[in-house]
């Protein structure tokens, strides 16, 4: 850019205008966050549905339980990259700063509801002798409800409407879960929300990202 | 009544530096480099200028042996910012009439 150049009012505000939208540019999200966690949750919803029918393994929460792990392992793997590897940010939004502290505050609402679930599964099991999937099944509508309020933030600071719509449904899905008491139903309705609040949205965001890049 | 113009916005390269500083938190200067298509050595001198009229705050330090140096805007450069755009907004209403 030229400084000496004499600046009419009209092209002030074309530059005014020109670098806000780089400026929202660098907020777009990729969406791969969104992608890799709801295949993550999908896959964990329907190969426990599979087992159900199946009976590959006594164990229900099998893919859970190998969901749990991965994820753990991932979050190790980010945090090392975050802290050793990556390079220095160019460029720091506020929306980036709120998604920091929302993700945080989202996995600890997310621990707390699986602690609560596991918790109420052994009361019952100690109080009455036997297994009860009531708590697990609660559970899942809160969880549901959990992905929906985090789905909801996201959309609407980034002004994404596929976001927006999509907790919306979530927020339908949880709330049908929560008057369901069959495992096989409430990993039906998981997958679904899954699917409309993570995974839908989140390959349209990759696509507007990607369009948006190869254009430079 | 016109307001006029802040001659410290009203430049190509310093309005489109604080046009970008506005909608982020803070920037690198190879990044405001980079979006702006400008030289190093005149946004250095623009980057100053914002920096001396109090709109922009720089911080220099080093990162892996590296300089880093961030740019943020000030909430005096804010204020400046809205004062521009308003009266920008006052001169092509009149314009349009």
């Amino acid at each position: 850019m030229n400084e000496e150049k004499p600046l009419s009012q009209q092209e002030s505000l074309l530059i005014i205008q020109q670098m806000i939208s780089t400026a929202k540019t660098e907020q777009k999200d990729n969406g791969m966050g969104w992608i890799i966690w709801g295949w993550m949750l999908f896959l964990a919803s329907v190969f426990t549905l599979i087992n159900l029918k199946f009976e590959w393994s006594a164990n229900l929460f099998l893919f859970w339980n190998i969901f749990g792990g991965l994820a753990f392992v991932m979050m190790i793997l980010d945090l090392i990259r975050n802290n050793f590897f990556r390079k220095s940010i160019k460029v720091k939004t506020y929306t980036g700063d709120l998604f920091m502290k929302l993700n945080a505050g989202f996995f600890i609402s997310l621990m707390f509801i699986i602690f609560a679930i596991n918790l109420g599964s052994r009361y019952i099991h100690e109080e009455f002798g036997k297994g009860s999937m009531v708590f697990v099944n609660i559970g899942f509508a809160l969880l549901i409800n959990l992905y929906a309020f985090w789905i909801l933030i996201y959309g609407a600071a980034l002004n994404f409407r596929p976001s927006v719509i999509g907790a919306y449904a979530c927020f339908a899905l949880g709330l049908t879960a929560m008057f369901i008491n069959e495992f096989e139903w409430t990993m039906i309705l998981h997958a679904g929300a899954i699917l409309i609040g993570y995974i839908i949205p989140g390959h349209i965001a990759n696509n507007e990202f990607r369009k948006i890049h190869s254009k430079g | 009544m016109f307001k006029e113009l802040d001659p410290i916005l009203h430049s190509q390269l310093r309005l489109a530096v604080m046009s970008l500083l506005i909608g982020v938190k803070e920037a690198e200067f190879t990044f405001i480099k980079e979006k702006t298509n400008s030289t190093a050595g005149n946004l250095s001198v623009q980057v100053q200028k914002l920096k001396d009229a109090g709109y922009i705050e720089v911080n220099k330090q080093f990162k892996d042996n590296y300089p880093l140096t961030t740019c943020k805007v000030t909430s005096k450069g804010v204020q400046a910012f809205e004062d521009y755009v308003k009266a920008l907004q006052q001169y092509l209403d009149v314009g349009k009439k």
